[in-house]
């Protein structure tokens, strides 16, 4: 438990740009450009139940002013309170990216830079050094994320509502008295769970071609999985073999490919996926994405996933025994 | 006392070449062995089969274990340090230390801070901004500061400075080496390892020429500067091999007894580069 707590340390040192400033900078160019956009005064759009408006509009108008009666208020600041961490999704989409570069890596520049000799001199288990890095990949990675999204998210809520307490319209009293502003983080860390079963299968899938690949791991671990969907879209065709080429697309590359973006299993049920885009059309509905996602858990797709994922990376922990420096 | 390391059959390739090629030996405690051999010659291959970090084939014991089943324990009480670019670019010294200090039970954090103290090193430094002759320092601190029974060095010094090399060298018998520990050096820096060595194993082609101790090498290997008179009776007794310096021969006999040598002219024990250079050449003719 020790040991593995100093790898994960470890992990944050040797990528602490990657997975700690990179978000960092990102969050406060956002605050900032948000600072400048309402200090210059200019107007926000916001989309309101599908209806565009201007923020004065909705100040002045029926959405926030005092004039609006108290439930429609209330209903209003209920959303502001649970759409408001929609800021960071720039962040937790990023966080995709990274975590599916850190994985690539994470076992080969290791014996790239021979680095791995001096690791495998101390005691320390293969195992233990394939977790810590899934771990960091599944559980730390996200939880930063998570941590520097609320905290922009916040700062940010609270620019919008300065600025609106100087045009006259003081939120602060109702929307800290609303239950929804504290349960929205809190939401989106109860996902953490959902994010690191369906993240397991492209973990390990990229964790295996790292400690695998002699050289070239982004065209092995990318263009592997295409190249043979593209194969047996073709062999499908030109034999009329009638295989499903679009589930296979669907169920194995799309899977150890896009599994670390976070929310993409959103996308995976084609029914759920059609439903939430009718309803993103109109709002952002984090309780409805959180019930879609924990239902995903009950689901034999992300199951089948864990499978394999927790497969692939018992193969890199064997490969990592015998791999040497490169 | 039991041996430290025994390999028996020891054999790695690589497709159809033999970086070993079936040896054996054994390596008793307490001593300093030095395992030299030209380039590609299977040096490093065999070290890292000691240590588990390659797959090889044959019975090999170290410390009472397989290393290729138990590396991880294994190294409680190994320690290896290579040529100078194993350590990540990124590590700081500070990070270093506590990494170490919280994965290894057998490390001293305390004795690593203390030879860093003497040294040009601070804990805020990375690796990347360190020269050379800083990164060794700093492993070999590091390891001094690990109480183990084995130490692996490959090619430790290579390209130092000769500050560098001497203090290396110094450092670790001053320091570290005691009765409990043993010593593995590779390196092509010969003169500056012979005097500490107790122990010669020469390989080539994957293959071990000469695994002895430094006085069982003393008692078989003599070197004779040759009067002119008595060259051709020289000849006849086969030397491995024969130099000539300043107009006299220097011949070097394997197994011959010093005593019938002196009457040819004075006589010595080879240093063990000549005595490396003749075994490798003696071979080849």
């Amino acid at each position: 438990m020790k040991t593995m707590q100093w790898l994960v340390r470890r992990e944050l040192w040797e990528h602490q740009g990657m997975l700690l400033r990179a978000p960092l900078v990102i969050a406060a160019l956002m605050t900032l450009f948000v600072g400048v956009m309402l200090l210059s005064g200019r107007d926000m759009v916001l989309s309101i139940n599908g209806q565009q408006a201007t923020l004065s509009e909705a100040i002045n108008g029926a959405y926030l002013s005092d004039a609006v009666e108290p439930q429609r208020k209330a209903g209003m600041l209920r959303m502001i309170a649970s759409g408001y961490m929609a800021a960071s999704a720039p962040l937790f989409l990023m966080l995709g990216f990274v975590v599916f570069f850190y994985c690539l890596g994470a076992l080969h520049d290791e014996r790239r830079d021979r680095s791995v000799l001096f690791w495998k001199s101390l005691p320390v288990s293969d195992a233990s050094s394939v977790l810590s890095k899934a771990l960091v990949a599944l559980v730390v990675a996200p939880l930063i994320a998570i941590a520097i999204g609320t905290a922009m998210s916040l700062l940010m809520l609270l620019m919008l509502c300065s600025a609106l307490a100087f045009k006259g319209l003081n939120l602060f009293p109702a929307l800290l008295a609303t239950p929804e502003l504290y349960l929205t983080p809190l939401r989106i860390a109860a996902l953490l769970p959902v994010y690191a079963l369906w993240a397991l299968p492209t973990v390990g899938w990229l964790l295996m071609v790292s400690i695998w690949a002699r050289s070239k791991v982004f065209l092995w671990a990318v263009g592997g999985p295409l190249l043979t969907g593209a194969f047996a879209l073709w062999a499908s065709r030109a034999y009329e073999l009638g295989w499903n080429s679009g589930w296979f697309m669907q169920a194995i590359v799309a899977r150890v490919l896009l599994g670390t973006v976070p929310g993409s299993w959103l996308l995976f049920d084609q029914q759920q996926r059609a439903e939430l885009l009718d309803q993103a059309s109109q709002r952002i509905d984090l309780p409805g994405i959180f019930a879609h996602s924990w239902a995903m858990m009950g689901s034999a797709d992300l199951w089948i996933g864990v499978g394999a994922g927790c497969a692939m990376i018992f193969i890199a922990i064997r490969l990592r025994r015998w791999q040497e420096d490169i | 006392m039991s041996a430290l390391i025994s390999a028996r059959g020891l054999s790695k390739r690589y497709g159809k070449q033999a970086a070993i090629d079936d040896i054996s030996f054994e390596i008793a405690p307490g001593r300093i062995v030095g395992l030299i051999g030209p380039n590609g010659s299977g040096k490093t291959t065999t070290l890292k089969a000691l240590l588990g970090l390659t797959r090889c084939e044959g019975s090999l014991s170290v410390l009472g274990m397989d290393p290729r089943l138990e590396r991880d324990a294994l190294m409680q009480q190994v320690c290896f340090i290579a040529d100078v670019a194993i350590l990540p670019r990124w590590l700081r010294v500070s990070e270093a230390i506590d990494f170490i200090a919280g994965v290894h039970p057998r490390f001293d954090r305390t004795k690593a801070e203390r030879y860093l103290a003497n040294g040009k090193l601070e804990l805020s430094m990375k690796v990347q901004s360190m020269s050379k002759g800083m990164v060794v320092q700093l492993h070999l601190a590091l390891v001094m500061a690990i109480d183990a029974r084995l130490l692996v060095l490959d090619e430790p010094t290579l390209g130092l400075d000769i500050l560098y090399r001497k203090q290396f060298y110094q450092h670790l018998l001053e320091n570290y080496f005691d009765q409990d520990k043993t010593i593995i050096i590779t390196t092509h820096q010969i003169e500056e390892v012979e005097h500490i060595l107790t122990d010669l194993m020469f390989i080539r082609d994957g293959k071990l020429l000469l695994s002895a101790s430094m006085d069982e090498v003393g008692l078989r290997y003599t070197e004779v500067m040759v009067a002119l008179e008595w060259q051709a009776q020289a000849e006849a007794l086969h030397p491995i091999s024969t130099r000539s310096v300043f107009g006299k021969s220097v011949m070097l006999f394997d197994g011959v007894p010093r005593a019938q040598l002196a009457a040819f002219g004075e006589t010595r024990t080879p240093s063990v580069a000549d005595l490396f250079v003749a075994t490798m050449k003696g071979r080849n003719a």
